[in-house]
């Protein structure tokens, strides 16, 4: 018997990044807790809520708004679960 | 390994084991991560080499850092891990021997531990996770608990003054007395690399948040609005005078570098005399 999985529950995301010319934000979602300290944390509201749970049942952010991205890093060192990385793709 | 689609700590952390223990907002996690990235720095300049960084952790959540940590690693007894640190240390000079505890770990049950380690100015890093309460075993009250609050022990408030081991290890050999925050991770790295830098006896308290058993109590549960009420009551200083480091949680918690001293370690006296 195939269980079918409701559609909010993940199927194979690890990794969820956005970019845009400059900055590329990267959440690895098997790690997050939701804490939402990233969330909290953004200057610029990057980070917003998530709608889909990961393998744990923890709903990790989304990089919505990654236009505003100003690459100053707050997120990544800032969560606890190593979850968060942003890297430098251009000037 | 920084670029790609790896965390750039991946190469110092056992991923097979993320995600850890910790709970949800714990702050345990970005200490870590500072302290992580100051070894990085240090491997990077040449100054470190990875074989030679040993983790030496005690009992309690901040001691599970030794499960992630991709080094050399020690989980020892209860409040024991500077006296393990020491006879690895001198068993092998070379070893920058690092000693992470709580509060609970290093003040309370490893108090004297941490005394006659500084006394000596042995050649340690000892980094103290504050969360101000026992957290693994139920939130019971540690020595430093800040006066007034509310833990599973004291439920009209904690009617004793709070264990300022900023304070004690000052007053005694250490060479570097520093207080940092999770609120602050950058001061965080800044200190572990300036340490790593140093000889003789180097210890940072780090400041942490613990939403799921001190935040709970002081009814503080989200572990984001736990971690701006800390970050609101942190105070920075460029040179505090040691006269500001009481724990108190009413007019705010001064952190910095307390005391920078270049003295001779325990390894140099034994080694070459009395430098």
């Amino acid at each position: 018997m195939v269980i079918e999985l409701p559609a909010h529950v993940l199927t194979d995301t690890r990794l969820v990044s956005a970019s845009s010319t400059r900055f590329r934000v990267n959440i690895i979602t098997s790690r997050c807790k939701e804490c939402g300290i990233c969330i909290g944390i953004c200057p610029t509201k990057v980070l917003v809520k998530g709608s889909k749970h990961n393998e744990y049942g923890f709903r990790y952010p989304t990089p919505a708004n990654i236009e505003k991205c100003i690459g100053c890093k707050l997120c990544e060192y800032n969560c606890p679960e190593f979850a968060i990385f942003v890297e430098v793709l251009g000037k | 390994m920084p670029s790609g689609n790896s965390h750039p700590l991946d190469q110092y952390l056992r991923t097979a084991r993320l995600p850890h223990i910790w709970c949800p907002g714990c702050g345990i996690g970005i200490a870590l991560g500072g302290v992580i990235r100051a070894i990085d720095k240090r491997i990077k300049e040449g100054v470190l080499k990875k074989e030679n960084v040993v983790f030496v952790t005690g009992i309690g959540c901040s001691a599970r850092t030794s499960f992630y940590v991709n080094f050399d690693a020690a989980h020892t007894l209860h409040g024991r891990a500077i006296a393990f640190a020491t006879g690895a240390k001198l068993a092998k000079p070379e070893l920058e021997v690092i000693v992470i505890g709580g509060d609970g770990d290093i003040a309370g049950i490893g108090g004297n531990h941490l005394l006659h380690a500084a006394k000596r100015n042995m050649d340690l890093i000892v980094l103290m996770i504050t969360n101000f309460v026992y957290a693994m075993t139920g939130g019971q009250v540690a020595p430093t608990t800040p006066l007034g609050l509310y833990t599973t022990t004291t439920p009209h408030g904690n009617p004793e003054p709070p264990l300022n081991v900023v304070k004690v290890v000052s007053s005694l050999n250490a060479n570097y007395v520093a207080r940092a925050s999770v609120t602050h991770p950058l001061l965080v790295e800044q200190y572990m690399y300036k340490a790593l830098g140093m000889r003789g006896f180097r210890f940072i308290e780090i400041l942490s948040t613990c939403p799921e058993v001190f935040g709970r109590h002081i009814g503080v549960r989200d572990p984001l609005t736990l971690y701006n009420s800390l970050r609101s009551k942190v105070i920075i200083k460029q040179s505090p005078s040691i006269d500001e480091s009481d724990l108190d949680w009413e007019k705010g918690l001064v952190i910095g570098e307390y005391l920078i001293r270049d003295n001779p370690s325990f390894l140099d006296r034994i080694k070459g005399g009395s430098k």
